[in-house]
Parts: structure tokens; C-alpha cells; sequence
């Protein structure tokens, strides 16, 4: 199973991406998280940088980047958060 | 001489205009200052709160029209005035902040910051005034909420936040509300609220964007939950670097403002187990459900293992300032000073001068003869940006005679990017384009501006 996907990012995410938001069309499904994160990684090589500092995000709940299993349905938004820490 | 007497007499004429408008001022700021605020520089032990039974007359009409609403009431007004909230940091979050905890009634506030009031914080540190540079932050910022609300109690730290007094300083307050702008001081103040069982109102701001999140809170995570690890400091943007529209934090500021408001009037905040996002483009809040707190978290777990302060600016690798760091990434014979390339400049001798910066930097000013090409574009090879360096590299060739590499200059802000620049055009050169010579220009545009050509503009 797959399914599309709309995946947001926030802070330095635009800029290592260079988008704020993108389609991704078959995305497998039950998928772990961190197999959907390596799955970013290797569409944007450089949210490498955020590795293990990033909050992850699946239908606006916090996902944890491991073991965990979600299962995602088409239209389902996937945010990718980097802290932010200026003020 | 009967012309020098009449200057004369204009000039001394002009200053006793000046002496006495400066006059006017001054009782003017001292008729709405009767007292005179004391600057702390360091944490002292403080007077309980007093609290009052009951609203003055004149707190009922101030205070009138939020007196009305079910969702605070006279308990809810009376609960402000016996909460104490510390504000580290007096910039774009802790100003509109500091001035709504002030107009709604809060009973003491604490203001710290280490910093001065600079022309750059004037369109984003909205307390601080053209008259307050040069003054210390924490100062100017309890002076204007005194202006605001003579009730209020404030107390002014100018002083760095530390692990040898964030503890002693943060259990003298019942609500901290994290305004700074670094990690090491946003892993610092997170831990202190554990450590002291306090809230932690905490929001960010940067270009377009704000987060914000209630720490430590009713079953909650705390910053460490979430991010147990610092982000390495190179990928760290700050304000100074990234740029922000003041009023992002202004919005943020104002929503911390709403949720100190809701934990200290008895209401409680909703934003304990929840990240708020703010896009500023978009006009858009998202809210992301985040997990409680963290069984395995090293400062609010079951087993913690940071149970005193520790040293935040090693754990994070960088220093509790959003000032940019200076890197040192290449030998000496790599790089030139301004003075340097101030003489090559005159020899007129055949050179490139290449500006790395964003071209949305190059537009606020540039020197003259330089070819922009952003340092991203090097990273990423952009082909129309390689060509164009190409073709440079060749005029250049053409004009020197013989096989000699032609002579590049790097050039930033101040002076990291351009090194990093170095380092990538070094790869390149003789491979991806002709056998170039690369230097760096040591700190960029900004050092030319102080040294050089004062008229450059700096920001």
C-alpha cells in the first residue's frame, strides 16, 4: 500500500529543501518513522543537517523518530519542524 | 570681527535653546519616573509578594474592562497581582511581553537582559526608544513598564543568565518566560525550571516564523524532552544573521503575554503538551500534539541525570549570545585583511572580487567592482553561476600575461561565509574551473566599513 502525501517544512527545513511544502505521491504505508525520515533524507540529502533535532510530525501529532509505526492515508500532512531559537 | 561676535552670539544662542529643551526633557522623564529604578548585576534574595485582599477603586476602573470577562473575574485579577514572572530576555519576545504583563496587572516582574540597546533592535524591541541607546536593555525596559503601570513591581537584571545563578534567581518566581535568542541559554533556563518546578513559557522567532510551547506543565514535556541533543552550532541561524520581521516576534511575544496570563490568573494554559507554529507568510497558526514528558529525559525523567546546572556553552558547543561567532577555518597565507586589499585595489592590478553573500544583502550595499555569487549557489554548483565565474576567470587570464592563476578575493559580511567560499572555490579550482588563486578577505564588509571607508554602510 501507498499513499500521497503533503509534506511541510518549517524553518531551516525551507532552506535545506528549498521548498515549503511538497507532494510526495507513493509513500508506502504502514511505514516506521524513522524509515519516512530517511525517505526525506534521501529526496533532500541535506536535512541531514537537522538529524537528531527535528520534530517530526504525522497529521499534526508528534512522531518520534524510531521504531514507530504510522500508517498514513492519502492527503495526510507530514510536518518537518527544526527547533527555531531566536527571540 | 563685528561678523565673528554676531556667530558667536548665534551659536551660544542655539546651545541655550539646546540646554533648555534637554531640561524640558529631563523633567519631563523625571515627573513620570518619581522613583528612580535600581539596576541589579547580580540575584538577590526578594521581599515576599505582597498580595492585597481586595481591588482598589481605581484597580476597578483600570483594570475594568478584562474585570468583565467571565474568563478572568475579580479572582482572576486579584490572582495576577500576587504573581511574580521572570522575562529572561528584554528583546522582540520579552518587550511586548513585558508591556502586556504590565497593562493587564501582573504583580512582579522580572527583567533580565545582559545586552545594550542598539539602533538594529529599535524595529523589533519595542520598549526601547532612540533616547535608550547605550542604555542597558533590562533598564530601559522596566522604565517604559513602569511608565505603563506605576503598580506593577519591576526589577531590572542586567546580568548573564548562569548555571551559578539561574536556579537561585528562577525560584524567587513563580512563571519564567524564555524570551532569549541561543540555545545554550534556552537549555540553561529549561533546566533551572525543572530543577525549580516552574512553568516554562517559551517561545522563538526567526525571519517569517514562531514557535511556542508551555514546558514543564502539568504532566508536560520540558525543552530536553524534545530536543535532547543541541543542534550542532554551525546550523544554528540567529537573527542577526537570518534576519526577522519585528513583528513575528511581537505576535509571539503577545501570545506568551496570553499564555502567562491564563497560568497566573488560575485559568491554565493549553499549550503545555502542544507546539504552536506561526507563519508569518501564510498568516497561518499550526498546532502539533506533542508527547508528555519523557520517562527517559535526562533532566525531567524517572532517572535523571542532570540533577544541578551544568556547563550549558560546552554542551552546546557555542556562547549564550545570538553574536555571530567568528570561524577560523583557513592558514594565514589563505587569507588577506581590508588594508590588503584596500592597496590591491589601488594597484589596479587584474583581480576578481567575488561578494558570496545573498544577492538580498547585496542590495542593501556592495562594493562596486564585485561579482555576486552567493555561497549557496558555490555549494550546490548552480550551473548559470559556474559559467558566469568561468567567464570571469578567462577575462581575467586574457588580461595577465602568461599561465598564471588569476588572483580571486572572496568577500561576506563578515568574513565565515567567505571562508567557507574559499574552501569550496579551492575544490573547484582546476577542475570544475580554470586554476584560480582564492583568498579571503578577513572580516568582510563590515571590517571594511570600520577601516577603510567609513562611509560603507554596516548592519
Amino acid at each position: 500500500m501507498t499513499a500521497q502525501v503533503l509534506v511541510l517544512y518549517f524553518a531551516q527545513s525551507v532552506e535545506l529543501t528549498g521548498l515549503k511544502e511538497e507532494e510526495l505521491p507513493d509513500v508506502p504505508t504502514p511505514i516506521s518513522s524513522r524509515d519516512l525520515w530517511t525517505l526525506l533524507l534521501r529526496r533532500h540529502p541535506r536535512l541531514a543537517a537537522l538529524q537528531h533535532h527535528v520534530i517530526l510530525a504525522v497529521r499534526q501529532q508528534y512522531v518520534a523518530v524510531g521504531d514507530q509505526v504510522v500508517t498514513l492515508a492519502d492527503g495526510d500532512e507530514v510536518a518537518v519542524v527544526p527547533p527555531l531559537s531566536g527571540g | 570681527m563685528a561678523q565673528e561676535v554676531c556667530c558667536l552670539k548665534a551659536q551660544l544662542k542655539e546651545k541655550e535653546k539646546e540646554i533648555a529643551a534637554l531640561k524640558k526633557k529631563l523633567a519631563q522623564l523625571e515627573k513620570s519616573h518619581p522613583t528612580v529604578l535600581e539596576l541589579h548585576d547580580k540575584v538577590t534574595p526578594l521581599t515576599p509578594l505582597t498580595s492585597n485582599p481586595a481591588l482598589s477603586n481605581e484597580d476597578i476602573m483600570r483594570y475594568s474592562r478584562q474585570l468583565l470577562l467571565p474568563d478572568l473575574g475579580v479572582r482572576g485579577q486579584l490572582n495576577l497581582s500576587k504573581t511574580s514572572v521572570l522575562i529572561v530576555g528584554c528583546g522582540g519576545l520579552g518587550c511586548p511581553l513585558a508591556q502586556y504583563l504590565a497593562a493587564a496587572g501582573i504583580g512582579r516582574l522580572g527583567l533580565l537582559d545582559y545586552d545594550e540597546v542598539e539602533l538594529s533592535n529599535l524595529h523589533r524591541q519595542v520598549l526601547h526608544g532612540e533616547e535608550n541607546q547605550g542604555q542597558a536593555k533590562a533598564l530601559s525596559a522596566a522604565n517604559a513598564v513602569k511608565r505603563l503601570n506605576s503598580t506593577v513591581e519591576c526589577i531590572p537584571y542586567h546580568l548573564q543568565l548562569s548555571s551559578d545563578n539561574a536556579v537561585q534567581l528562577i525560584q524567587q518566581y513563580d512563571i519564567v518566560a524564555d524570551c532569549s535568542d541561543n540555545v545554550p541559554t534556552r537549555y540553561l533556563v529549561n533546566d533551572a525550571c525543572v530543577l525549580s518546578g516552574k512553568p516554562l513559557v517559551s517561545a522563538s522567532a526567526l525571519r517569517m516564523e514562531g514557535q511556542l510551547t508551555v514546558y514543564n506543565y502539568r504532566g508536560g514535556p520540558c525543552y530536553r524532552c524534545l530536543y535532547p541533543l543541541p543542534p550542532p552550532p554551525e546550523t544554528v541561524t540567529n537573527c542577526s544573521d537570518g534576519g526577522v520581521l519585528g513583528v513575528v516576534p511581537g505576535i509571539m511575544g503577545c501570545f506568551q503575554a496570553l499564555e502567562v496570563l491564563k497560568i497566573a490568573s488560575g485559568h491554565g494554559s493549553s499549550c503545555g503538551q502542544q507546539l504552536v507554529m506561526f507563519d508569518a507568510q501564510d498568516a497561518r497558526f499550526r498546532s502539533i500534539k506533542l508527547r508528555p514528558k519523557q520517562p527517559g529525559c535526562a533532566v525531567c525523567g524517572e532517572n535523571p541525570s542532570v540533577t544541578q546546572l551544568v556547563d550549558y556553552e560546552a554542551f552546546c558547543g557555542s556562547a549564550a549570545t545570538d553574536k555571530c561567532l567568528k570561524l577560523n577555518l583557513l592558514s594565514k597565507d589563505q587569507r588577506i585583511t581590508v588594508q590588503d586589499y584596500k592597496s590591491i585595489m589601488d594597484d589596479a592590478g587584474p583581480h576578481l572580487l567575488l561578494d558570496v553573500r545573498p544577492l538580498v544583502e547585496v542590495d542593501i550595499c556592495h562594493l562596486p567592482s564585485s561579482l555576486n555569487i552567493p555561497l549557496s549557489s558555490l555549494q550546490e554548483r548552480k550551473s548559470e553561476h559556474l559559467q558566469l565565474l568561468q567567464e570571469r576567470i578567462s577575462e581575467l587570464k586574457q588580461q595577465m600575461a602568461g599561465d598564471c592563476r588569476p588572483p580571486v578575493y572572496v568577500i561576506c559580511k563578515q568574513g565565515n561565509d567567505s571562508q567557507k567560499a574559499v574552501q569550496v572555490l579551492d575544490k573547484m579550482s582546476g577542475s570544475e574551473v580554470d586554476n584560480i588563486a582564492v583568498k579571503d578577505i578577513s572580516g568582510g564588509l563590515m571590517a571594511w566599513a570600520k577601516r577603510i571607508d567609513p562611509t560603507f554602510p554596516q548592519y
